[in-house]
This record gives C-alpha cells, structure tokens and sequence, in this order.
C-alpha cells in the first residue's frame, strides 16, 4: 500500500537486537521516524546509543529483528538482498566515516560506480557538474591513496549524488576530519543535497553541524529521547 | 621473572589468525617433504631391487663362439675370477616351438671357498643336470609343453636338428632333474617363446665324434678387480683376455647393466632421484614463495603498525622465520611419514601387479613375493636429507619476503592501501562496469597478479610438459609394432636359406600362394571379419657380391616395396642419401631400412650390388644401387623388411607368385572373441601361420608401459595438487583481504550476481593467463621432451600424442576449482554480515 508522498523515510516499531536472552543488546529499540523529501536530519548521541544501527537499516544495509522501514512508501524491511542492492544504488547514497573509496579507481571511476553497477546512462554534464561544486576538477584521476582526507571524503560525497538519489546517507563525515576541514565538507554536502533536492540524514557528534540541520533527533539506548522538529514537520502534522 | 618471547608469541597467533593461509603453506609444505621422501624412498627401493637382481646374473660378460681349446686357455688365464660355458646343441623341432637343446658347465669360480664344492646343481628344484646321454632337465612347464609328465625320471621324445640344421633326429630322454616351475600365461602365441632345455656333455661328445655336430661355446665370466676398477678400466681388461685368447671384440657382450651398477652403484638411480626431487623442489619453493610473498603484500598494514610500536627489522625476520618453522615443524614430519608409507606398501603393490599381470613372468609367484617381501626401503641418510631439504626450500621461499618485510615503514601501517606504490593517477574509464571494475584490481598490483599467474603457470607447464611425454608412451603404438593395422595380422613364418629343408624358404613357400583370394574370401565368410589387407607382399634376394649385408643372412635378403605415396613418410624418417621415387625407379635405387644395421656393417651408399631376385623357382637378375638409408618405426608406415624397392620397380619384375606374406583383418567390435576363436582354428592347420591379436598386443604392450608411467602420472597429479594449492591461496587472500572493499561496493549496489560476476572474472584472468603459458610454453617444452626422450629410446617412445585429455582435463580443473572456490568463499564471507564486512579493520 503506498503511504503519503510527501513522508520518504519512516519506520514502525523498529528494532534490532543483537546477542541473547542474558547479553541482549538493543541496539534500536522500538524507533518511529518519519522523514520528509529534501530535509536535512541530523542524529546525535553517545557512542552505543543505536545511531549507526539506525543508519544502516535505514540505508538497506542491514536487516531489523522487527517493525518495517518504508522508503518511498514501500516497505523494504522484507526485501531479499538482489532488491536491496537496487535500492542502495539507485534510491540511497551513503557517505561513511572512513570514505572507503575503492583503491583500484580513480577519483571519476570511483564517483560513476554506482552508476555503472546500475547500467545507468552516463550524465556527464551532471557528474561534471557535482565535481565542480564539490572542488574536485584538478583530482579526477588521481587515485584515492593519493588524496587528503577532505578530498577523500568530497570524492565519497560525489559519489553518493552521483546517481541522483533520494537520500542521502552520511555516517559521521567528518569525524575523521580536523575542524575547518570537516566545516567545508559539511558545507558542501549542504550546498549539493540542496542544490540536487535531496535528503539528508547526516550522524554526528559536532555541536555545529547537528545546529545546521533542519531537525535533531537525539538517540540514548537505542531510543529517540528527543526529535526537534523543524518548520516543515510541524506543518506536516498539523 | 619469567622471560616471555614476544616475537615467538607473535608469530603463533598470526598463524592463529591467519588461520587458512597457515593451512595452505602448511600443505603445501607437507606435500613437499611427502613427495621428496616418496621419491627418495622409491628411489632406495630400486637401487635394493636392483642389487637383488643383478645378484643372479653378476656375470661380467659373454664371450660368443669359442672353440673348446679357447676355452680351455680361459680357464687358465690369471684374469678370470669365474667361467661357466653354455652350447646350444640343437633347435627343436615341435610345430610352431622355438626350442633349444643347451649344455651348461661351470668350469671355474675362484670366489667359493674349497668347502662349497663348486655345483651344478644349485637352482634345481628336484634332481640333478644330465650326465648320461639320454637325461634331460628342464622346467616342468616345458615337459608338459612337448606332452610328457614332468617327473624325475619320466621319458620323453623330442624332435630336434644339430646347430639347427641338417636332418631332423629323434630321441627319447629321461627326465633327470626339474627346474622351478615358471607360470606362462596360456593366450601368448608360442612364437613368442623361446623354450630350452639342458642335455649332457656325453650327448654332444656322442654327436662330434659322430662329425654331426661342429661344438659353438659361449663363454660367461667374470673378471677380477670388480671392488678396485672403474668401468672402463673393467672393460679393457675384460677386452685384454678376450684378445689373449684371439677373440674378437665384435663377439664380446658385455653385461653393461651390471658392470654400471657394480663399479658405480646407484649413480643412475641417484642421477634420476636428485633431478626429480630438484624439480619437486624448485616447483614448491615457487609455491611457498607465492604464498608468502602475497602475504606479506597483504600484511603491509600490519608489519606498519608493528613497526610503529617498535619492532626491529631483525625482530620482524625472525617473526616470519618462525612462522615457517612452527609450520614445518608439524607440516615436515607429517609428509616424511605419508612419503614413506606411500611407496612402503604401493611399490610391492605396483611391481606385484605387473610381475603376474605381464604374459611371461620369469619367476614364480613365490619367488617375486620373496623378493618383493625384502626389498629394503628405509634409509636414514635420505630421511635426513629430505627433511633437511624441505626445511631449506622453506627457508629460501621465505628469503625473499621477509626482505620486503624488513623494508615496509611504519608510515605505511596508516596510509597504505594495497595498490602500487609509485602510481598517482591512472587514465581509468568514462564508465565502470563490473568488467573495468575486475580489470582495474588485476591491474592494481601487477606484481602480485604476475606472481601468481607465473607460479601457476610454471607448475601447469611442468604438468603439460610431463603429460606430452607420457602420452606419448602408447600402449597401442607398442602393440601396432606387430598389427600395423586392423585387429589380426596373420604372418608366414618362413625361412631364409635352409638347405635341407629348402620347402621351408620363402621362395618355395611364396609357391603355396597361402594368402590367395580363395583363401581370402574363405576369411571373409567368417562372421565379424569386415575386411583384409595383404601387405606388400616381399621376395628373396641374393648377391655374388662379398657384402656384409647379406652374409650374417645366408646370402639371403628378403625385399619389398614402398608406393608413391609412402615416399614421403620414408623421407621423414631418412637417415642418409635420398629417396626420390621417380629417380629411384628409372635407376633401380633400393634402399636400406636400418640405419644401426648400416653403420654395424659399415656400408656405403652408392655401392651397386648384382642381386638374383627369386620368384618362386625363377631367378631374375637385379642390378641395384644402394642410395638411402630410412629407419622407419617397425609397423610404420609398413610392415618393412631390410631391402626396399619403388613400386614401379617391383611391378617391372613381373612376378608370377604371390609373394604376399602378411595380412591383416578388421573385424567389428562385437565379434572379436568368435573371429578370434576362428583364427585360431585355421592358423592351427597350417603350421607356417602365426597369428597376432591386438587383445594379446595390447596386453604385453601394457605390461611394459604401465610399470614406468603410471608412477609418473601419480607424480604429475601431486604437482599439480601442489600448484591448486597456489590457485586456492590466491584466490582466498584476494577475496579476503578485501572483505571491506567488497562490502563497501556493495554498500553502494553492488547485487550479489555482479560480485560474483567480478570474483570469477578475476579468477578466470589468473586461469586463462595460466593456461596461455602452459599450453605455449608447456607444449614446446613438451615437444622437446618428446623428441629427446624418441632420440634415447626412452619406453619405446616413437610417436608424439598431443596430451589432448591431459590438456581439457587441466582447463576443467582450473576453470571449475577457482569457480568452486570463488563461491565457496563467498558464501563463508557472506555468514558475516555486510555492516560487520564494512566495519572490518576499521
């Protein structure tokens, strides 16, 4: 059944377990979510508090004990692994703390995987378009071991906009940053998640960043203690 | 407080951690130390076998037709240390048996002390050797071949003609003494055989005084000095007296076999032993070596970070070696042990088999279980050896990366990222698909893919190479040496030159016209006989001319004829001078078809010889000129007597008999056994045919192959154990150690399929590579081999089999074991999930 349009990610008593009955650990427990085309949700807290977690089965890259995740109203929390690797490629674009480029391909190859992987046609003006913006022109064919760590990370920024993705996934990209580095970083994935209309659920653990969000949701032991909400929300469910 | 060793410590848990690449290394080194200690053991096995042969005939040599005073200076002269004498009296005269009636006599052994009196009668079982006119004593399988009970002192008649010619005698003996029984398999053909029997002196005197029989001694004896000299020393002395006594040297035979293994003993098993184990050795290193190096390629990170925390390059040395040492230390013994016992209780096995499985055996079953029973084959030194010779291939596949080892900076443990190091940039692809994605890792560290597809490539080429020459050991090229072609080939068996049996000679007996169409056809009313060939047919040929050629046979050479269209399968094989068909017939040209034959009797080409050609009773005089020597392979491309003319030639002689001597028949599958059956009965009735089967052929020919190539071929199988070790090591760390580099691609939608699609694509890079080396480098090696082991006469090599079965055979293995292992893998990778692969080392 599809649900309202304007909501692209929402979960239902999500949950995920992990050990037994005596060393049980809920990594998420029970989390209702619900998130909007084109906002801009960060998600804070302690280590331990369930945010990776949250992150990845929101990005399809893990599987809940329970509930459901609807991304684009369909419900996903179900689906084999051949149909998630079609949504991760073609709905999500995950940006990881550790870049993980892909050693063997340079800065361009490793920005149009995802598309290639898809079978997509090649818009070269747009993928030009995203290395401008993201400061990487001078760097298309470097390898990645012959990068800084903020050039790093851009290049994982670009290739998670590459193939136009509703959302966008980013686990604490800048932690492996220094400050001004990571600013810029940030910056950009606003400038481009703005610029490109997408969605952007960034985990952090900077003060600074979680204010640049549209909303804040705080996690502590795998539950939502606390989610701002911003403009947009409110008037959803008024 | 106690001292801990923290390298010691380290190196057990990384061979902990490392749990499958410890695995691999410690096979392969286990297969190693099994397949040096199983040759070494075989080898020791031999060299007893050997030792326990030769001690039954340690003659040193034989001299050939001696008159009884030559003999007698023998006995005296300062040099020989033993002598004993055989004559043969008479051939036998019983159908189709080839038979001969022998004295023996040991005259002298100077190595028995006066208390052995020297005896005669030491290898009966029952009785003694004939000393009366009328005794006989031989095996009882030969009693009861000529119809008589083989008792002590039972009668029998034999049929026999004095130095094999004159009139035919007959007598009746007593059975004096029997000889162990021999087991003879019931299909050989009696052509085959050859039978003797033992008489005694008073019966050849009774002959010479009668003038009915000229005596012809062989003399066989040994030389003092057996512990002192060297061979060739040896053999000028064994020369010396044969020239004291004016023999010839041309009628000494010298029993090489056992001078080579008693003036050197071992030289040539040890030669074979040490170049087999060299190859075993450089082959496994290499393997080693490959698993190691990749190793250390992908420890980089690792040594870094030890580095970093202080490790001295000494320190990480002494890391690896002890990693090589832990594992040798439960790898080694383990293949000393499986290496030993291997060849323990299979090479009885082997040599069982073949003793009872060949159609003549020369011992009885309990004498081979005797021997088998105590062949020695442990030895101390070469367990030694081996074991000392897999440690040192360990050390030195080591060397190499523990030098790389020792060079990685602690810098690295935080920036490497496995790729070539002094690469910047790469040109890369507009798009990347899973083919430039599979590509772009090939290529990411060349050294390592070249490595592996070396190392593979070389054991596949040692595999190739071995298999060209086994192939080419054919069971049924042996067999076709006496059925050029079809399933039967029914031969007359005829004379050359027997005066006082003159019908017996092919040119009376080419009068008979056995092989006309009447007797064809009554071949082809047999059911299951499709065709039959005559082969071209072949006549006598004498010369007034004074020529060796033709003097070792009675004056009397038999020739044939080659057609056109063979002219080129002879030149292929021209020895000397040339063979031009059309030359050769407007000039009479013959050639000659041994190219040893040639050079023994020191012919010359060119040379013209006045023949007299015998059709039948009609002589026709034939001047011909000898002009190319050709060694064709028996059976190939025909069955070929000595002398070969051009077709053209022989049709100008106008030949009025059938000279036809052989034909062959194809029968169909299904009714070999009842054609068989039926051959038989009509070669039965004609005492000039014998028969040849192939079942029979095919049979002899692989009793001789087998014993040689199917140890080999077990060799050949453990090489290449050795090299999929080297397949699977790679094929593992590659996939390993990118767990999170794979988990990453799939993060960002990489399907299951396409993973696999781009694991296997690799995988089949390093297999085509492989097989792109083997086949080239390993089929012209291979060639080579072929050539060299045709050129030595190695297991009646003739023709060159491409190793077609070996060649697919290996394709499937490699395609199919690295698609198996790619899968294997990916499903054990995939127990762990995706988040966990991502999160790995970070």
């Amino acid at each position: 059944m599809k649900k309202q349009a304007d909501i692209i990610l929402e979960t239902k008593d999500l949950c995920k377990y992990y050990g037994t009955s005596d060393n049980l650990v809920r990594a998420v427990d029970h989390i209702d979510l619900k998130i909007q085309p084109r906002e801009f949700v960060s998600i804070v807290g302690k280590s331990g508090s369930g945010k990776s977690t949250l992150l990845h089965i929101l990005g399809a890259l893990d599987n809940p004990t329970s509930g459901k995740v609807f991304l684009d109203g369909e419900d996903i929390s179900s689906f084999k692994e051949d149909a998630l690797s079609k949504i991760r490629r073609r709905k999500i674009g995950f940006i990881f703390q550790s870049y993980n480029l892909i050693p063997s391909l340079n800065v361009w190859e490793n920005i149009v995987l995802p598309l290639g992987l898809d079978g997509k046609p090649l818009d070269e003006s747009f993928i030009n378009d995203i290395i401008e913006t993201l400061e990487l022109s001078e760097k298309v064919r470097n390898l990645p071991n012959t990068l800084s760590g903020g050039q790093q990370q851009r290049c994982a920024i670009a290739r998670a906009i590459a193939a136009k993705p509703s959302i966008i996934l980013a686990d604490e990209p800048t932690g492996n940053l220094d400050t001004k580095t990571g600013d810029e970083v940030m910056a950009l994935l606003k400038t481009s998640a703005k610029k490109y209309g997408q969605t952007l659920v960034v985990i952090t653990h900077n003060e600074e960043i979680a204010q640049m969000a549209d909303r804040t949701i705080m996690l502590a032991d795998g539950r939502i203690v606390s989610s701002g909400e911003s403009e947009v929300v409110s008037n959803e469910e008024n | 407080m106690k001292k801990t060793n923290t390298v010691f410590t380290l190196a057990v848990s990384r061979l902990r951690y490392q749990k499958s690449r410890t695995l691999l290394t410690g096979i392969a080194i286990m297969l190693t130390a099994m397949l040096l200690m199983a040759i070494g053991t075989v080898g020791v096995a031999m060299f007893d076998m050997n030792r326990q042969m030769f001690s039954e005939m340690d003659y040193h040599a034989i001299f050939k037709d001696l008159a009884a005073d030559q003999v007698t200076i023998l006995t005296k002269h300062i040099n020989v240390e033993t002598l004993s004498t055989t004559e043969t009296f008479a051939d036998i005269v019983n159908g189709k048996m080839n038979g001969a009636l022998v004295f023996r006599e040991s005259i002298k052994d100077e190595r028995l002390t006066d208390e052995d009196a020297l005896s005669n009668s030491q290898t009966l079982e029952s009785g003694h050797y004939p000393e009366t006119e009328e005794e006989i004593c031989s095996s009882p399988i030969f009693f009861r071949r000529v119809g008589a009970e083989p008792v002590i002192g039972g009668k029998v008649t034999l049929s026999f003609r004095v130095n094999g010619k004159g009139e035919i005698q007959t007598k009746e003996f007593t059975i004096s003494g029997l000889e162990p029984d021999v087991e003879i398999s019931e299909e050989i053909d009696d052509s085959r055989l050859m039978w003797a029997a033992y008489v005694s002196k008073a019966l050849l005197s009774e002959y010479e005084d009668a003038g009915l029989y000229e005596p012809s001694l062989n003399a066989t004896l040994r030389v003092y000095g057996e512990d002192e000299l060297t061979y060739d020393e040896i053999a000028d002395r064994i020369n010396s007296v044969a020239a004291d006594i004016g023999v010839d040297e041309t009628h000494v035979n010298l029993n090489k076999e056992y001078l080579v293994t008693a003036t050197d003993p071992g030289t040539e098993i040890i030669a074979i032993v040490a170049m087999i184990s060299l190859i075993v050795i450089l082959f496994s290193a290499l393997v080693i070596y490959s698993i190691y190096y990749v190793g250390v390629i992908t420890d980089v990170q690792e040594i870094g970070k030890l580095k970093a925390l202080g490790a001295s390059r000494r320190q990480i040395a002494k890391m690896f070696l002890w990693q090589g040492a832990i594992v040798s230390v439960f790898a080694i013994p383990i293949g000393l042990l499986i290496g030993f016992l291997l060849p323990y209780f299979l090479f009885p096995l082997v040599l069982y088999a073949y003793q009872s499985g060949s159609a003549i055996s020369s011992y009885s079953r309990d004498a081979v279980e005797a021997v088998i029973g105590q062949i020695h084959m442990f030895s101390l030194p070469v367990l030694f050896t081996v074991a000392l010779a897999a440690l040192i291939t360990v050390a030195v596949s080591l060397w190499k990366p523990i030098r790389l080892a020792k060079k990685v900076s602690p810098a690295e443990a935080i920036r490497y990222q496995e790729s070539s190091s002094n690469r910047k940039s790469r040109k890369g692809h507009k798009e990347v698909k899973v083919a430039a994605l599979t590509l772009a890792n090939l290529t990411r560290n060349r050294k390592r893919t070249t490595v592996t597809i070396l190392t593979m490539g070389l054991s596949c080429v040692l595999f190739i190479c071995v298999s060209a020459v086994l192939s080419s050991i054919s069971v049924e090229d042996m067999a076709r040496r006496n059925i050029p072609r079809g399933d039967f080939h029914i031969a007359l068996e005829y004379s050359l030159h027997d005066k006082e049996y003159p019908e017996n000679n092919l040119d009376s007996l080419v009068q008979q016209e056995y092989f006309n169409d009447a007797f064809l056809t009554q071949l082809l009313s047999i059911e299951g006989i499709e065709s039959v060939e005559r082969e071209h047919g072949r006549i006598l040929s004498s010369t007034d001319k004074e020529s060796l050629l033709y003097e070792d046979y009675e004056n009397r050479l038999p020739l044939s004829y080659f057609t056109r269209d063979e002219a080129a399968a002879l030149n292929a094989v021209l020895n000397q001078g040339s063979i031009d068909y059309d030359r050769m017939a407007a000039n009479n040209e013959i050639a000659y078809t041994s190219d040893y034959w040639f050079k023994q009797f020191g012919l010359s080409l060119g040379e013209t010889y006045p023949l007299t050609l015998y059709d039948g009773h009609r002589k026709i005089p034939f001047t011909a000129t000898l002009t190319a020597v050709t060694t064709p392979d028996n059976g190939f491309p025909l069955y070929i007597p000595p002398l070969i003319m051009t077709e053209d030639t022989w049709n100008s002689l106008g030949l009025t008999c059938d000279p036809t001597t052989d034909i062959y028949l194809y029968t169909d599958e299904t009714h070999y056994d009842s054609v068989k059956a039926a051959l038989m009965d009509i070669v039965a009735e004609n005492e000039h045919f014998t028969l040849y089967s192939m079942d029979v052929e095919m049979r002899i020919s692989r009793s001789g192959v087998g014993l040689t190539r199917d140890p080999l071929y077990l060799l050949l199988v453990l090489i290449a154990v050795i090299g999929f070790i080297s397949l699977i090591n790679t094929m593992i760390t590659s996939i390993v150690t990118r767990k999170k580099e794979l988990g990453v691609l799939q993060a960002i939608g990489l399907s299951g399929r396409q993973l696999v699609r781009m694991l296997a694509g690799e995988g089949l890079v390093f297999t085509a590579g492989t097989l792109i080396i083997s086949l080239t480098l390993g089929n012209a090696a291979g060639y080579l081999l072929f050539l060299w082991a045709k050129k030595e006469h190695l297991m009646s090599i003739s023709r060159y089999h491409y190793p077609l079965r070996e060649t697919i055979g290996l394709t499937l293995v490699l395609v199919v074991g690295q698609l198996l292992i790619t899968l294997l893998i990916r499903k054990k990778m995939e127990k762990e999930s995706l988040i966990d692969r991502i999160r790995n080392q970070e």
